[in-house]
């Protein structure tokens, strides 16, 4: 019972996970940018929520407001940073590194403001418990289940059907190609981050429901979702979904057999493993 | 019989298209073969292939009779093989010395603890590849700007010093890719009067061109490559004067 | 005066950070957020030794560096094998792994609380218990650092690892090692973080994992994007001008509860604004 509990739950955690790979893939195979500022997206969006409902706003348009504000935030961080950059001819290196930077800003606005202590969310439905035959679940989890596989299949069905994803998807496998036609790239990574932010305020929301809201919170989720896309497959989004379940998992099992503190040791270990034996992942695209 | 470089049966794919169809020919010792071709034939494929940066689906490369198939591209390069590039890749905050240094084999200090621990050793070597370094500089006309970086040195010397840099790895069998193109009328002398006293120290040049005017000069034999494989081999008389070979390079279907 | 000799103290300390830092990011050109993980490597093993009686300073630091060195090229053997970006993975990972097991391995690192207590060095009989004494140690130390430093950046291995940051395909095509180059870098990166950590384990006579975490791991880059890239120079100035910034802050009326905070906020902001408008830092060359 024990296992299928811890199985259920990590597949619950990791299909949140799975949204937060999916966002980050969609920025990284797009932009080539490896925008670790994208934790601070995620942490900011739980954290808006958060004020919102603390202030009575109801929860469904706490969650709105918060996307909205991570939208806003990711597009300013593509248009006055990463573009500024790349008009200046910045390195590779530069660019992280100011990504890295624009993530120590976000968080640490958060830990002065809301201070560095666990925050919870005040409301109630979502610690109420539903058994399925012996399975515990909190209607926290159940949310987080719905809402995480159906960002996946949105993404996925944006991916593939509209034009703007049709369009991402073009300047994501030739860069170059996608200069000297008219898929304008520059406004393209504006609408890829800007789409990927908003992803990712859902699980940056959900997740503080049952792990509470820390400003440093964010990276080791980025972490363990940058390891999912990268065993899944750069450019798969099904891949980093799958693999972002399939981590957490393990995780959650090796709980049997060891303390919850090393859990990140697990995701490392499987991150050698792909890059020892199979550094392009399992169902990488171009 | 063991020719000098020999090239079976390569087959390489990129993303669909297939760039080598079963390339196979020989280069023999000595001599300067030059491979000629539209763009997209697959010539810098056989370099990449040849210098070891790409693993081939098939095939085979053999050099002196031993083989070359999954060594990288240090190996190669200690076996008597360098390549230089077509869009040069030269350090270029460097100085046109420096570049030659890295080239340059059998240097003491170029790992730390020997830099650290043994540092008037490490410069006394130093000074010696400096000279050599600089004989090499001299080899290809550049001795008088040696202490230049390169940003600072013209196409054509820059070039130049791409040869000068392959020299220095003291390799036989010379890759180069493009040396006559984007020079003017004296630099393309500079460059071809060079070439030709390599071949008379007994280099081996494979040279990937697109000037008619240097292949004819300059060439003991062509190697015409089309869509992958070897369409035609021979003098290059014979090769530039073919009409068929003509319509493929200026006008045909690519 | 003691406060000089500390704030001093300290900056050598980092001084030698910034060569391990410099040496990885600025001139191999290789992200790294674990600087201060090695850091903490070399400040518990030297902090272990001690506290047990089992070996004395000198033998127990060049334990600490060799443990470093090791990990350092476990770290970076397999990851450089494949793309850059997979580097910022192991790096953000070996960080977070790190800062887990000094707060978790209650038994070697005496967990969240840290160990207290540790002794002062003993050298050649003497017990540097005297913060001048200490100091003179450590400017020998940041000495000796900087002349490996510069005696590297002389020798060829300088000349192509400066080669290896412009063109890598460019060096393997001259029949370089381009792998085994940026591994020796990272040793001796290794080497000089574990030297600091033991420098700053009997220096503070106490560590916890706060010193040792990603946070520590974004000053040290702050360090070398602000003073400088690449150079000697900006590796020596950065700790010595980045150390001062708490001081400075403290003259504006900030709440201590905001303090720690207010300072990483600050080395964010550092960190965008030179990587925008001035790069190569104040004394460096660009990155």
């Amino acid at each position: 019972m024990l296992l299928l509990q811890l199985l259920v739950n990590g597949i619950v955690t990791g299909c949140a996970l799975g949204v937060v790979a999916i966002s980050f893939s969609l920025v990284y195979s797009t932009t080539r940018i490896f925008h670790v500022a994208h934790a601070g997206v995620y942490t900011l969006g739980g954290y808006l929520a958060w004020t919102f409902v603390t202030h009575g706003v109801p929860d469904p348009l706490a969650l709105v407001l918060a996307m909205l504000a991570c939208t806003l935030l990711g597009a300013f961080i593509q248009a006055q940073l990463y573009a500024r950059l790349e008009r200046r001819g910045a390195t590779h290196l530069i660019v992280l590194i100011a990504s890295l930077g624009a993530l120590a800003v976000i968080q640490n606005i958060i830990a002065a403001v809301y201070t560095p202590n666990i925050l919870q969310f005040p409301s109630a439905w979502a610690a109420r418990v539903v058994s399925l035959g012996g399975l515990r679940l909190t209607f926290a989890q159940l949310v987080t289940l719905g809402i995480s596989l159906a960002a996946f299949a949105g993404v996925l069905l944006f991916a593939k059907f509209t034009p703007l994803g049709k369009r991402i998807r073009a300047v994501a496998s030739n860069p170059f190609l996608a200069e000297i036609t008219r898929l304008e790239p520059r406004t393209v990574y504006i609408y890829v981050i800007a789409i990927a932010s908003a992803v990712v305020c859902l699980p940056g929301v959900l997740v503080p429901f049952d792990l509470g809201l820390q400003p440093y919170g964010g990276v080791t989720p980025l972490l363990t979702a940058t390891i999912a896309m990268i065993a899944g497959g750069v450019g798969s989004i099904g891949g980093a979904f799958m693999l972002s379940v399939l981590i957490v998992v393990l995780q959650n099992l090796s709980l049997m057999v060891m303390p919850g503190q090393w859990s990140i040791g697990i995701t490392f270990f499987i991150f050698v493993i792909f890059m020892l034996f199979r550094p392009r992942g399992l169902f990488a695209t171009g | 019989m063991n020719a000098y470089l020999e090239v079976s049966g390569l087959r390489k794919r990129f993303d669909g298209l297939q760039a080598l169809d079963g390339t196979t020919f020989a280069v023999e010792q000595g001599r300067i073969t030059c491979l000629v071709g539209p763009n997209g034939a697959g010539k810098t494929t056989i370099f990449n292939i040849i210098t070891g940066f790409l693993r081939p689906e098939q095939g085979s490369v053999a050099f002196r009779g031993h083989s070359l198939d999954g060594l990288r591209p240090q190996a190669i390069v200690a076996a008597g093989i360098a390549r230089t590039f077509q869009n040069l890749r030269l350090f270029t905050d460097l100085t046109a010395m420096d570049n030659v240094l890295v080239g340059l084999g059998g240097q003491f200090g170029e790992e730390p603890l020997g830099a650290i621990f043994r540092p008037l050793y490490a410069a006394r070597v130093q000074a010696r590849r400096r000279s050599e370094a600089r004989e090499w500089l001299a080899h290809v006309g550049l001795a008088d700007r040696a202490r230049e970086r390169v940003r600072n040195l013209s196409y054509g010397e820059q070039k130049l010093l791409t040869v000068a840099r392959v020299l220095a790895t003291g390799a036989e069998l010379l890759l180069l890719d493009e040396p006559a193109s984007g020079l003017s009328a004296g630099a393309l002398d500079q460059i071809m009067a060079l070439l030709r006293r390599l071949q008379q120290e007994g280099k081996t040049l494979l040279m990937v061109e697109h000037n008619t005017r240097v292949v004819q000069q300059i060439a003991d034999e062509v190697l015409f490559l089309h869509q992958g494989h070897l369409l035609a081999q021979g003098e290059p008389s014979a090769i530039i004067a073919d009409p068929a070979l003509a319509e493929i390079y200026f006008g045909g279907a690519l | 005066m003691d406060f000089l000799y500390s704030y001093l103290i300290l900056a050598e300390i980092y001084v030698l950070l910034g060569l391990s830092t410099n040496l990885l990011v600025g001139i191999v050109g290789i992200f790294s957020v674990s600087q201060a993980a090695v850091f903490g490597v070399g400040a518990y093993i030297v902090a272990d030794f001690l506290l047990s009686g089992a070996l004395p300073f000198l033998p127990a630091l060049a334990i600490a560096a060799l443990c470093c060195i090791l990990l350092n090229v476990l770290v970076t053997l397999p990851s450089l094998r494949v793309a850059g970006d997979y580097f910022v993975v192991t790096s953000f990972g070996i960080q977070l792994l790190a800062t887990a097991a000094f707060t978790n391995w209650t038994g070697g690192t005496g967990g969240a609380n840290g160990l207290p207590g540790i002794p002062p060095p003993v050298i050649l009989g003497i017990t540097l218990a005297d913060t001048s004494q200490y100091l003179e140690m450590t400017t020998i130390a940041a000495v000796a650092g900087c002349l490996c430093f510069w005696l590297i950046m002389r020798a060829p291995f300088g000349r192509l690892l400066r080669a290896i940051r412009e063109d890598e395909l460019a060096v393997a095509a001259a029949g370089k090692g381009v792998l085994r180059a940026k591994v020796q870098a990272a040793a001796l990166a290794g080497a000089f973080g574990g030297i600091a950590g033991g420098l700053y384990a009997t220096f503070m006579s106490f560590v916890d994992p706060s010193s040792f975490d990603l946070d520590a791991s974004i000053l040290l880059l702050t360090m070398i994007v602000v003073c400088g890239a690449r150079t000697l120079a900006g590796s020596v100035v950065g700790p010595f001008l980045l150390l001062a910034l708490p001081q400075a802050l403290s003259l504006v009326a900030i709440p201590t509860s905001v303090a720690a905070a207010t300072r990483q906020l600050v080395y964010g902001l550092l960190l965008i604004a030179f990587a925008l408008f001035r790069p190569q830092g104040l004394l460096g060359e660009k990155l």
